[in-house]
Formats: C-alpha cells, structure tokens, sequence
C-alpha cells in the first residue's frame, strides 16, 4: 500500500499544504494589520500615549517587517503573544482551544457519520417505505435549518422545559473545566453534527440503491440471513466511498459550524475566536487560529484521499 | 434552453450528439414534471419571487414602521404574526426578507456562475500549466473561510447586500469551477471536439458553444445548490452580527434577534426561521429533482 | 441461624446514620446554623479575559470591578458613594486638619493594621512607591495623580526612558529599577512618606476633584507591595497572590487570585485573617471567562441554578427580553435588581472635523439651526419606552452627566432633551430647504444590545419627524469606531461616558475643550479648527473650576453645560440602567451606580 508513487504523492500534497500556509498566514496577518483600530485604544488611551503603547509593542513597523519577525518565532514554535491579555501567549492558549475544539468536532464528526450512515442504510433496506420518507425527510431537515435555530431549540426544550418534566433532570447548560463532561458535550455535538448528518445519509441511501436493486434484497432475504448479511457489507463497502469523498467538506462544515455552537454553549475552543479575535484585534491570535485551520483542511483532505486507497483498492496515487 | 443547444446549421458532426442532448433535456423535464417533491418545491418558489415582487409595492404595514404595534405583541387579526421587539409588524418584514434572500441566492449563484465556469473551463481545456496555476488557487482558497472574507470586507468596505454577496461567492466558487474543470477534462476528449478543433474552430467557440452546453446540466444542478447554502451562510453571517445591517429586513437577522427573545415571543425567531428552512428544502428538493431528472443513469 | 443482637443493633445503626446522612449532607449548600450556608463559594460569569490587572493600567470595567477586591486605596466609596477611609484612618478635610489651610497640602496617617495578602505589612514607602509607579508607567488614568507636585517632571522623564523603542517588558523593568534606585527624577516632589505610618500629599494647584480620583478603586491610587512587584516587574499581577507568596498578585484587599486559566475562569480565595472589615463570608469565588454572545445561555445557566448571579464584572447589560421575563415570572421578579448607572449615551454631531464634511460643521447659524433640528426630532420618552421598556434605560434629561452625580442640572432641566418636532420641521426648512445638505447623512455606531435598536429608533425618528433619510453605518469592530470617532470621521455618531469618580471634572475634562488628552472624544470642540471664542472660554472656565474645591466649582461646571447646550454640541439620549439577577439566597450582592458591591460584603444563605 505505501508504494513509492503514494510516498511522492504524499510529499507533493505536504508541500502543497505547507505552501499554503504561507499564503494563508501572511494573507492574514496583512489582512488584520491593515484593519481600523486596534487593540488598545479606549476612550481614555488615545492620541500620544496611544502611540507609545503601539510603539513597544513594534505594531507601527511596516507589515512585511511585522510578518518576518512573526514568521521566525512561529518556525519555532511561538506564535507570539495576545494583545488583548497582556502577557499571555499565544502558542499554549490556542493549543489547548485547538483540543477543545477536535473534542466538539470529533463527537460531531461520529455523529454525523454513524448517524447519518445509518439512518441511510435504514432508509434503503426500506425503501419507499414510511421509514424510508421519514428518516429522508428527516435528513433533508437537518441540513435545510441553520444549526443555531436547532442549538437554541435544543436548550429550550432539553435544558429548561425537561427538568420542569422530569423534576430536574436535563441538559446542563454549562462547561466544566477545559473538556466538559460527556452530558454536557451531547446537545452541543448533536446540534453541530446534525446539518452535516443529513447529507451523509442521503449520499448512504442513494450509494446503497445504486447497488442493492429491491429485487435482490428480497431475492436475498427469501435465501437466507447469512447472504443478507453479505450483501448488506458488500453495500456498506460501496457506500463508504462517496461518504469519504465528502468528508473532506464534512469537516469544513463542522469547523464552520463550530464558530455558532461554541459561541451559543459558551465553549472555550477556537471556533469562538474565530469572529472575537479579528473584532478585538488579537492579531497573533487571528493569525494563529486561521492558519491551524488551513492546516487542518490540508491534513484532513490529504487523509481522506489516503483512505480512499484503502478503500478503493484500485486508486492508486 | 433545450431549443439554443441545437444549431440552426450543422457545420460539423457536433451537430448529431447535440441532438441527444436535447432530448435528454425532453427526457429530463418529464422526469422533473413527475417528482412531485420537486414540484411542490417549484410552486413554493414560484410563489416566493411572487411575493418578492408584490413586496416592492405593497404590505400590509411599513416593514420599517416603528410602533405599528405593541413590541412583542402576539399574533393577532391585525398583525397575523405578531410584531418584533420594536413593535415592527413581522409580516411586512417577512416579506420583505424575501428579496433579501432571493438577492443573496441568486446574487451569489450568478458570481459563481461566472467565475466558477470561466475558470473551470478554461482550466480543463488548455490544461499543462495554466491548469496548474487554476488548480493551485483553487486549493488556496478553500483553504480561507469565509468568515473571514466575510469579516474583513464587512469592516473594511461597510455593511451591505453586496459585501455579503461577494464573501459568500468567494468561499464556494471554488466547487463549481472543480466541477466544470472535471467535466471539460472529460468532454474534450469526445469526438465531436476533436472534429471541432479539426476543422480550425476557436478555442472561445469551442469552448462556449460546445463544452458548456455538454456540461450544463451538471453545472445547472449545481448552481440551483449554491442558492441555499448562499442564504443559510448569509443567515448564519446574521447570526454572528456581520449580515445584512439594520433597519433592513432579513430572515437571518430577523431570526437571530429573535432567538434571544424566544421564550419572551418565540413567534419572533420561529417565523423566519421557519420561512428559512422552507426556502432552503424548497431549493434542495429542486436541486434534488433536477439532478435525479438529468441523470442517465436513473430508472424511474 | 439468628444474627446476633449485636450486630442486628449494629445494622440499624449503620442504616439509621445513613439515612440522616442522606437527609442532611445531600448537595452542596444545606443548612449548618443561622442560615449560613455551608458551602460559601459564589459562582458567575464574566464576559471578557482581564486585560490586565495591574492597577497602574487598568482601563477596564471588567478588570476592576474584579480586582477591586484585591486591592486597596487609601479610601474607598461606601454603598453611598460616600469618601469613607480604607487603608488610611480618616478622609482628610479641611474641618480635621487632614487638608492645610492652602488647600495644598493632605496628611494622611495610614492604619497599622493594614496588611498585604502575602503578609507584608503596609508602610508609607508602599503609598509613595505605587504612586510614583503609576505616575512612571503612563497609564490611562494616570491623570488622576496629574495634580501632585512633580507630576509633570515624572511624565516628562518616564515618556523619554520609555519612548526610546523600548519595548513593553524592558520599559516596565526600567521603571522598576529606576524606582528602586530612589531615582529622584522618578518620584514626585509633592509625594513623601514623613514617617513609616503617615504621607504626605501637595498639589501643586487646588484641587476639588483629587480625593474622589485618588479613590478610584484598582486604578492608579491603589497600593501595591514594592517587593513584590520588583520581583517580577512584568507579569506579578498574572500570578497568585496569597500568603507567602513574593511575586504574585498582591494586595491589601479581602481577596487575592488563586487561578487563572485564560478564557476560561478565574479563581479568587479569601485572605484569612484579613485586616480590615466588614469580615468576609465567602471563601471562594468561581468566575467563568464567556463571550459577549453567550449571555443568553448564561441568564438560562443562572435559572438553572448554575450560577448564583449574573451581572458582576461589568456584565450588566442583560438581553432586555430575559430582564422583562423575570419582571413577568412570579419565581424571578423578586431576584431581578435594577440600579440606575453612571453612564449617559447621546449622539455627537460632527462640529469640529472638518474633513469628514457634514451640515453641523462650525458655528454658523445654518449649522447650528440644523443641529438643532436633529436634536428636537427625537423623541426621547419614546426610545426609553420602545427600546428599553424603561428597563435598561431612561431618558436623560438633566445635561451630559447622570442623574445622582455632582453636576446633575435636574430633571428636564437640557433644553436639549425636548421632544419639538414641528420647530424640529421649521428649522430644517429654515436652513435645508432643499433637503440638499441633508440628503445622505450616516449615523455611525458600535453594534450591540441596544445600540442597534437605539440607531434603527433614530433613524425612523428623523425619518417621521423632519422626512429626512439617515443611513445606519454599523461597526461591529468596537475599536475601529472609537478610532474612528476620535479621528472625526464621522458626520454623526453614538457617543457617551460612564463616570469614574463622583466629580464633574471627570466627566468636562474628558469629554470636550483642549484638556482632553490631545483629542477630544466628539471633536464638539476642535482646538485646531474651530477655535472660536467659545473654545477659549471653555478651556478656562474648565482650569478654573477644576482648581476648585467642589462646592465653589460647581457653579463653573454648570457654566460649561450651558456653553455646551448654547452651542448644541450634543443630542442626549439616554441614561443607562444595570440589571442584575441574584438569587434569593445571595445576601449583600448588588451595585452602586459606579461599581459592584465589595464581595467581603456578600454571603450565602442555606438553599
């Protein structure tokens, strides 16, 4: 499996990504530099005192001459310090929200794909069927209302209408600590994962039909359990590859969609930084949190491609 | 649009496989017609643009008119869905918010039309470096998201329907020029093509009056797609504050003001939201059905 | 086989201490004695990291209503926003001889007892020390100490060691050094420590407003440990203070940090043994790190029990549909708290910019008749009703400073707060009547609850009461608006002030005239441009009143409303109204109009 041809290709896509980063970094490290305001202008630190704070913090220096320094330290490994929290850096901050963030995003990425896989294969063993239209329609629901609209009427109706129901018992509407605990991270991934959730079992069922006829099913079914079974894997096999072909967007999806469900439950990960960091100027941050995010694409895009091989026996890079 | 994809003189054998292509269009629009999903969605749209139009002229009150009524008042005769927290009435504003999602959708669809199948063409057909170069942007700019774009042009240029509008086309142009760029590396190695560029055809020409008409269908199924992912990332733009600015009225802000007075009026966030979501099942289904429509491969 | 008597007594025993176990020692805060609860650890949320907490910086609301618990002033405000003393043993004046004769001159004993949190006692040499800091470090509210003898000379030499390229972390350790090498050239002439227990302060000029900005807690006149900030000149206060501890957060306060994990919470112990009073209940508080777009969840986390209060640490400006929920539900409406704020918002036409352009340039008729114009269009009654439900605002109507402090000019008093729409019509056809000047005007504001209300509430204002179309121009980016606005480039924009100290000089020294920082917050006033009579008469009237004691400048402060309402330089809107939601059982909780409770002052009871 790791032949020569997959080695280069890996190292051509590793470039790629590593290119891409400086793109991206610079782009964005200019794009925030050049924004009105900053950091520390209030309306009691303004004029030439203003001045000299932006002075020691070397933000009046050209941007080129601003990137290069950034770019040094960030080779190895510090990505500067905040200038919204003095004295905090950046490096260790974004790490550990990076790891809150996989934490929302990985239980939303095995909700997304287990659900939405087998509400897909569900779907087409019964196709036509009630089940069928209703676990359809339910998918199609998923991805047609905005994930914040889901997110405020699951706190609605999990965390302030049930526990007048069942006398206490309810989503807890709060975050303990950096990782939470598994009840208090179940409505959060529930209502990231659900948008993506829809196109997988749609892109299951429609993978399932186009190899499973009816007729066979019930062909295979009438012969027995053990033929069943094997068609059904032969199916589920078939339907992996269009899945993984998507996932790459699954996981842009679900690192957008993070943004409004960490912001909504109050989630300490990067998504949330996302908007605050550029609006409060928190340039290093800025920089920090949109380049792991391209790198995350790369990586992630790079790994389903790789997948496929397995999958796939016959791509071959 | 089946009639345009047939010449009125046949210059080259282009002119045979156009012809199946037409009657996969027939083939194709009976299908459509027989997806009763995808038509109900079709009326629903219908009857959306309907009340876009009718919005420029006429609602029931001002959208805009501060103390129509009681703020949070309930729905009632006067005011079937209520009003807003400052006493706007919500159905004037929702029909209203019609044009701005339209504009957004179709605003959106049509950049990305344009750049998308430029780009897509040109890069499938000429190939070698200028591919390249095409693909390697491509690979960038999924790379940035589109908040960002959102963010930076929205303090940069000042709030706006068309700052939105090109945000959002800046992240998903990229899918559709993918897309053509597959489907023109394919077309171009038909025979029809090669007789095309035999016979001194213009690399404009060929491409234009023959790859595109080839690729449309996928391209149009694609763009009916970019519609609703338009309006429900200018809802979630709302949602984060950067959308459409004020007084304006608009699904997603509409809704986002209403989701922190949800348990005070829930009518506030749940009528819009609910037009919202309609909107985008009315746009997927259609895209649905025009896809199963245009399909070869499918039976029924 | 039987059991044996004893060990059936024993199993019944064993049952029956389980039972009351179960019975008593269930949840977290059941009841001991008295009503006290057991568990004395207050829990709520804030909406921003600390910027900073080096008192010698601090700028935000945030951070010293946080860390006012930790450090100490020589006096503080009571509940009443009375001068009552705090580390010294009385508020000096004239009366008792704390105040010479002159005016000049405040002797200040301090308490004995006072003590750091580390256990350092407090000297005189603390006081001097952390005022002449300040002063060095150039902070935004150094001005407060800007009245001492010898200030000027220590800003000037601090600027040009700290100006040099200096970056942040060398300058501070600099001024450290400098500090510690009795560097004269650091310390201010009017500043000496006479004896271990007694400062003495001159001014160089009278001074009514000194005390009350000497006051404001967690600023620039609170004291700090001198050893302990040598230590780690840069970052002691990002690090727990306690007991023993030499290079952390200390102060003289009840409380001192403990933990900080950024964006994420904060955790404040009690001093034990603390020197001062009232004693302190609670032993902990818990603060978590949100985000502004969070507060709704946060209201539901606090009906759930979560939290105990919301609305402390500058988070008192609650969604306005949860406030009139609570009002509505018999279960909330006892817990809901509102307190009238010391801040006032109104719009600032632009007068004295001219490159932003704009029909309210300048001191002509035309100009001010249409400033004019715009200003009797609004409706205030109706904006506090529609937009705030009179909840979270009511209109201003005594001048620019809120209703309760020095310089109030009395309910509907600013003729500027009259709602006239037909003059409003008659001047602007008087002066616009093409409508062309008026044609394409912006109203610029900083977007959030409720100034995108309050903005959409303008325009339809102007729109129905003088036909006029104003564009909203939203900024979502808060420092690029004030950026923006102090720069003048706007035609109209949202402005107001929160107050700091209880003394008219806070408020006319910051906000107009040539004495404000070297740009005005409005550019109601422009030095450079529009420097009419009016300007000069402005900025000496300001000197002279400020040179005052209180009651003989007040009449002076008045002088600068009228001048500034003569001249129509600003629309008043409306003042500010905090809400805060604490739970039954949270004793001594609450706020003044300029700061939250003191935490030693809070407790909880059994629930």
């Amino acid at each position: 499996m790791l032949t020569r041809g997959t080695l280069i290709y890996i190292g051509q896509r590793v470039l790629l990504i590593g290119f891409t980063l400086l793109v991206v970094s610079f782009g964005v490290f200019a794009a925030v530099h050049s924004l009105p305001g900053n950091a520390f202008i209030s309306e009691k630190l303004h004029g030439e005192s203003l001045q000299a704070v932006l002075h020691a913090n070397g933000l009046d220096r050209p941007i080129p001459v601003q990137y290069w320094d950034y770019l040094r330290s960030a080779l190895h490994g510090d990505l500067g310090q905040s200038f919204v929290i003095q004295g905090q850096d950046v490096t260790p901050l974004v790490l550990r929200e990076l790891t809150v963030s996989m934490e929302l995003g990985g239980a939303a990425l095995l909700i997304t794909v287990g659900m939405g896989m087998l509400f897909g294969i569900l779907a087409a063993i019964r196709q036509n069927s009630w089940v069928d239209y209703t676990l359809t329609t339910f998918a199609v629901i998923g991805y047609s209302v905005p994930s914040f609209m889901i997110a405020t009427l699951g706190i609605l109706v999990f965390a302030l209408w049930l526990p007048t129901l069942t006398g206490g018992i309810g989503y807890p509407l709060t975050w303990t600590g950096t990782y939470g605990d598994i009840a208090q991270l179940s409505l959060p991934a529930v209502a990231l994962g659900l948008y993506t959730s829809g196109q997988v079992t749609r892109i299951t069922r429609a993978a399932m039909l186009d190899v499973v006829q009816q007729d066979y099913i019930r062909t295979a079914r009438a012969k027995g359990v053990k033929d069943y079974v094997v068609t059904l894997r032969h199916a589920l096999r078939n339907a992996l590859v269009p899945v993984t072909s998507i996932l790459g967007p699954l996981i842009v999806g679900i690192i957008a969609g993070s943004v409004v469900i960490e912001n909504i439950f109050g989630i300490p990960g990067l998504g949330k930084e996302f908007v605050r960091s550029i609006l409060s100027h928190d340039y290093n941050i800025t920089v920090g949190v949109f380049t792991i995010y391209a790198l995350l694409i790369g990586v992630a895009n790079l790994g389903v491609d790789l997948i496929y091989t397995v999958i796939d026996p016959r791509i071959r890079y | 649009m089946a009639t345009a994809v047939v010449p009125a003189t046949q210059d080259y054998a282009g002119g045979v496989l156009a012809r199946e292509q037409m009657s996969l269009w027939r083939d194709g629009w009976r299908r459509l017609r027989r997806n009763k999903l995808a038509l109900a969605a079709v009326f629903y749209l219908v009857f959306l643009v309907a009340t876009a139009i009718v919005s420029f002229f006429w609602t029931p009150y001002k959208p805009n008119f501060i103390g129509a009524c009681e703020t949070y008042a309930s729905p009632s005769g006067a005011h079937p869905f209520g009003c807003d927290e400052l006493g706007r009435d919500s159905l004037s504003r929702l029909m209203v918010g019609t044009q701005v999602s339209l504009a957004v959708g179709l605003g959106t669809a049509l950049i990305v039309l344009s750049f998308g199948v430029t780009l897509g063409l040109v890069a499938g057909y000429l190939r070698g470096a200028v591919d390249a170069v095409i693909s390697l942007v491509i690979n960038i700019f999924y790379g940035i998201p589109g908040l960002l774009v959102a963010l930076i042009l929205y303090i940069r240029i000042g709030a706006g329907l068309f700052t939105i509008i090109i945000a959002i086309s800046a992240t998903i142009w990229m899918d559709m020029a993918r897309l053509v760029r597959g489907q023109t590396l394919s077309i171009r190695e038909r025979e029809f093509i090669e007789a095309a560029r035999a016979s001194g055809a213009r690399a404009g020409k060929i491409l234009f009056g023959h790859v595109f008409p080839n690729a449309l269908g996928p391209i149009i199924v694609q763009a009916t797609f970019v519609i609703p992912i338009a309006i429900l990332t200018a809802a979630f733009l709302s949602f984060l504050g950067v959308g459409v600015p004020p007084p304006t009225a608009d699904w997603g802000g509409m809704a986002s003001e209403g989701l922190q007075a949800i348990r005070l009026q829930p009518w506030i966030a749940l009528i819009p939201s609910f037009a919202l979501s309609l909107t985008l099942l009315a746009f997927n289904f259609f895209g649905d059905g025009l896809r199963d429509a245009f399909d070869p491969r499918q039976r029924r | 086989m039987r059991p044996s008597q004893l060990k059936i007594g024993g199993m019944v025993l064993g049952v029956a201490s389980v039972l009351t176990v179960a019975a008593c020692g269930g949840g977290g805060s059941t009841a001991t004695s008295g009503g006290l609860a057991s568990r004395q650890v207050l829990h709520f949320p804030i909406l921003q990291d600390p910027k900073t907490w080096d008192p010698g910086r601090i700028d935000a609301e945030v951070d010293s209503e946080i860390v006012q618990n930790v450090f100490d002033n020589l006096w503080r405000f009571d509940n009443n926003l009375q001068l009552v003393p705090d580390i010294a043993m009385q508020v000096p004046s004239l009366s008792n001889g704390g105040i010479s004769s002159d005016g000049l001159t405040y002797t200040v004993h301090l308490n004995p007892a006072a003590k750091f949190n580390n256990g350092d006692p407090v000297t005189s040499k603390d006081v001097v020390y952390s005022w002449n800091r300040a002063a060095a470090l150039r902070g935004p509210y150094r001005s407060s100490l800007s009245a001492i003898a010898g200030y000027s000379a220590v800003d000037k030499t601090a600027k040009a060691v700290c100006g040099k390229g200096l970056d942040v972390t060398a300058c501070d350790t600099t001024v450290e050094q400098k500090l510690a090498a009795n560097d004269p050239t650091f310390a201010m002439s009017g500043l000496k420590a006479t004896d271990p227990e007694t400062v003495t302060i001159t001014t160089s000029t009278g001074c009514g407003w000194c005390l009350a900005a000497w006051t404001l807690q967690a600023s620039v006149g609170s004291i700090v440990d001198e050893k302990v900030v040598m230590n780690d000149p840069v970052n002691w206060w990002s690090k727990p203070g306690g007991p023993g501890v030499t290079d952390g957060q200390v102060g003289t306060g009840a409380y001192y940090m403990s933990s900080y994990v950024p964006k994420q919470s904060e955790t404040f112990k009690q001093v034990s043994g603390w020197w001062g009073s009232p004693k302190p209940t609670l032993t902990e508080i818990d603060i978590d790190i949100k985000d502004p777009s969070t507060q709704s969840t946060n209201d539901a986390a606090w009906e759930q029990g979560t939290y105990d209060l919301i609305g402390y640490g500058g988070d008192s400006t609650q969604p306005i549909a949860d406030t009139l929920r609570y009002q509505k539900d018999s279960r909330f409406s006892s817990q809901l708290k509102l307190t009238p704020k010391g801040r006032t918002t109104w719009a600032s036409p632009d007068i004295g910019n001219p490159s932003s352009g704009g029909p309210f340039l300048g001191q002509s008729d035309a100009a001010k008749g249409l400033r004019m114009a715009f200003d009797l269009a609004i409706d205030r009654n109706a904006l506090a009703t529609t937009v705030c439900h009179n909840v979270i605002c009511v209109p201003q109507t005594g001048g620019l400073i809120a209703k309760g402090l020095i310089g109030y000019l009395g309910d509907n008093a600013d003729p500027l707060a009259k709602f006239d729409p037909t003059q409003a019509k008659s001047l602007l056809h008087q002066w616009d009547p093409t409508g062309s000047k008026t044609g394409s005007l912006k109203y610029s504001y900083n977007t959030g609850s409720p100034n995108d209300n309050v903005a959409t509430f303008l325009q339809s204002q102007w729109s129905t009461n003088l036909g006029v179309n104003v564009t909203l121009d939203p900024h979502p980016d808060a420092s690029a608006f004030i950026a923006d606005r102090l720069s003048g480039k706007y035609v109209m924009a949202r402005d107001g002030w929160q107050f700091d100290y209880n003394s008219p000089q806070d408020w006319f020294d910051n906000l107009y005239g040539s004495l404000a920082s070297g740009a005005n917050t409005s550019g109601g006033f422009d030095p450079v441009g529009d420097a009419g009579p009016d300007q000069v008469t402005y900025d000496t009237v300001l000197a002279k009143a400020d040179a005052e004691q209180t009651t003989q400048a007040l009449p002076l402060y008045n002088q600068l409303s009228q001048l500034l309402i003569k001249d129509v330089v600003y629309w008043p809107l409306y003042q500010s109204v905090a809400q805060f939601y604490i739970h039954s059982y949270v004793q001594g909780a609450g706020s003044t109009t300029q700061a939250d409770y003191y935490w030693n002052g809070i407790s909880i009871q059994s629930h």
